[in-house]
């Protein structure tokens, strides 16, 4: 069991969404940094897809009534256990009674909280994600509020970390090669042109050449961008149709909306471009008010991005049974 | 880590066994107390040397030193922990100085004690084996 000791609004359960489910109106929702999540799980010894927590208002804490493994990744700063500073992406044991505070992180966006055992609420069509726009799934379907106790699953494949903790070498570090450093202060986004790109003038050019940035409109359904209103040659009347996260659309007011983690399932307006599914993470990870830029990619770079991507995952699930194996061999 | 006794015959024989099964063809293990080295033979027949020094007396201050957990790379501390850096070389028994990377996994090595860190004594991305010091410290109390 877990209590929620401190927390500010919109922190809720997420793990990797619950796909499948569209075509009859229902968000796949799950972690806005999806990576976070998966790295977290397999430090603390859990399938990759365990429920944790998405913490995206701070300071938020909580206390561990039993004793636990635990880690916080994703965001950068440092955690803080009973008053010990504990680094990120890395998994500590906690004793029962001890109490996990998170602070504003200095630059980045969203904490995740992953628990030996994962987050023991319902799975409500295979997922425990909390669907805030449904009101169901995850902790009773709403945000955490301080005092909501949550109960954690079973460990079974419970293997202690090592006293000083395991980290791992973080994917914005490990993955420098594939994923593009900030130019001038501004987030490169890949990108590929959407179903109605030709609608657009020069080529899109507006669009693919300006710096745009995260408006306060923002949340886990859409990053609604501001900048320089893009326009299309001609007004199109559309039908709705299905729509997924990293779609980019535009408006009548000329401003972008990307669709996030909570995206609608249907929409209207034209489609200018699609991120790629592997730069998602950064542009969850991405907070209000700071800019970003969308690059042209191609089918082929998003398939070697997720190759790398797949390789590293793969890399520290292994390597880290196997530290675990030899720690406690020599032990 | 430092409890096994490398000079313990079941622990060769462990050792020995593993190797075999592993198809490596030996390993050499140093410890500041000695050093073992056990070579599986062609014919499954393993030849071991083991040998034991004699431990100096133990100083009036001995320095602590901060060994390697296990095999991997020494990868120096993260420079965005200021705080600590800040400190240097004043160093607090749970500052992080380094860590032991293994492939993507980072293994933090832990000051153990306050004092004053003296030396480091791997070089960054270095290959240490299990037990090599990698830090010197001396204690204050």
């Amino acid at each position: 069991m877990i209590e929620i000791v401190e927390t500010g609004p919109f922190n809720t359960v997420q793990d990797l969404g619950r796909p499948g489910y569209r075509d009859i109106g229902v968000s796949g929702s799950g972690a806005m940094d999806p990576l976070a999540v998966r790295i977290g799980n397999i430090l603390v010894g859990n399938d990759e897809g365990a429920a944790g927590i998405e913490v995206q208002t701070f300071p938020f804490s909580l206390r561990f009534d039993r004793r636990t493994v635990f880690a916080v990744t994703g965001a950068d700063g440092d955690p803080i256990l009973d008053r010990l500073e504990l680094l990120p992406w890395c998994a500590y044991t906690a004793e029962a009674g001890q109490v996990l505070e998170l602070k504003h992180p200095p630059t980045l966006a969203r904490a995740y909280v992953s628990i030996g055992g994962g987050l023991d609420v319902p799975s409500v069509m295979g997922s425990r994600s909390t669907s805030l726009r449904g009101s169901f799934g995850g902790n009773a379907g709403r945000p955490l509020v301080k005092g909501d106790r949550i109960a954690l699953g079973d460990c079974a494949n419970f293997a202690p970390v090592p006293a000083n903790g395991l980290a791992v070498i973080e994917p914005a570090v490990a993955l420098r090669d594939v994923f593009p450093d900030l130019v001038d202060g501004a987030l490169p986004v890949r990108a590929l042109p959407g179903g109605e790109h030709a609608l657009f003038p020069n080529d899109g050019d507006a669009f693919w050449s300006q710096t745009w940035k995260i408006s306060s409109r923002s949340d886990r359904t859409g990053y609604r961008l501001s900048g320089e209103p893009i326009k299309p040659t001609a007004s199109v009347e559309m039908r709705s149709h299905g729509i997924v996260p990293g779609v980019i659309q535009v408006p009548p007011g000329g401003e972008p909306i990307v669709q996030m983690s909570d995206a609608n399932t249907a929409g209207g307006y034209p489609k200018i471009a699609g991120v790629i599914e592997c730069d998602l993470w950064r542009l969850g990870q991405a907070r209000i008010g700071s800019r970003l830029r969308f690059v042209r990619s191609t089918h082929a770079e998003a398939r070697a991005v997720e190759q790398a991507v797949a390789r590293y995952v793969e890399d520290v699930r292994t390597t880290s049974e196997m530290v675990k194996r030899a720690l406690k061999a020599m032990a | 880590m430092s409890a096994i006794d490398f000079s313990d015959p079941a622990t060769i024989a462990f050792l020995t066994e593993a190797l075999t099964a592993a198809g490596a063809s030996g390993l050499e293990i140093s410890w500041p107390g000695g050093r073992l080295r056990i070579v599986i033979a062609t014919g499954n027949e393993a030849g071991v040397d083991v040998s034991v020094t004699p431990r100096p007396a133990p100083t009036a201050q001995p320095l602590v030193v901060v060994k390697a957990p296990m095999a991997g790379h020494f990868y120096p501390g993260s420079p965005s922990r200021q705080a600590a850096t800040d400190r240097l070389p004043s160093v607090l028994a749970a500052d992080i100085l380094g860590f032991l990377r293994v492939g993507p996994l980072l293994l933090p090595l832990c000051a153990g004690r306050a004092g004053i860190l003296t030396k480091q004594l791997a070089e960054p991305d270095a290959l240490v084996g299990f037990g090599d010091p990698l830090f010197e410290i001396e204690p204050q109390s």
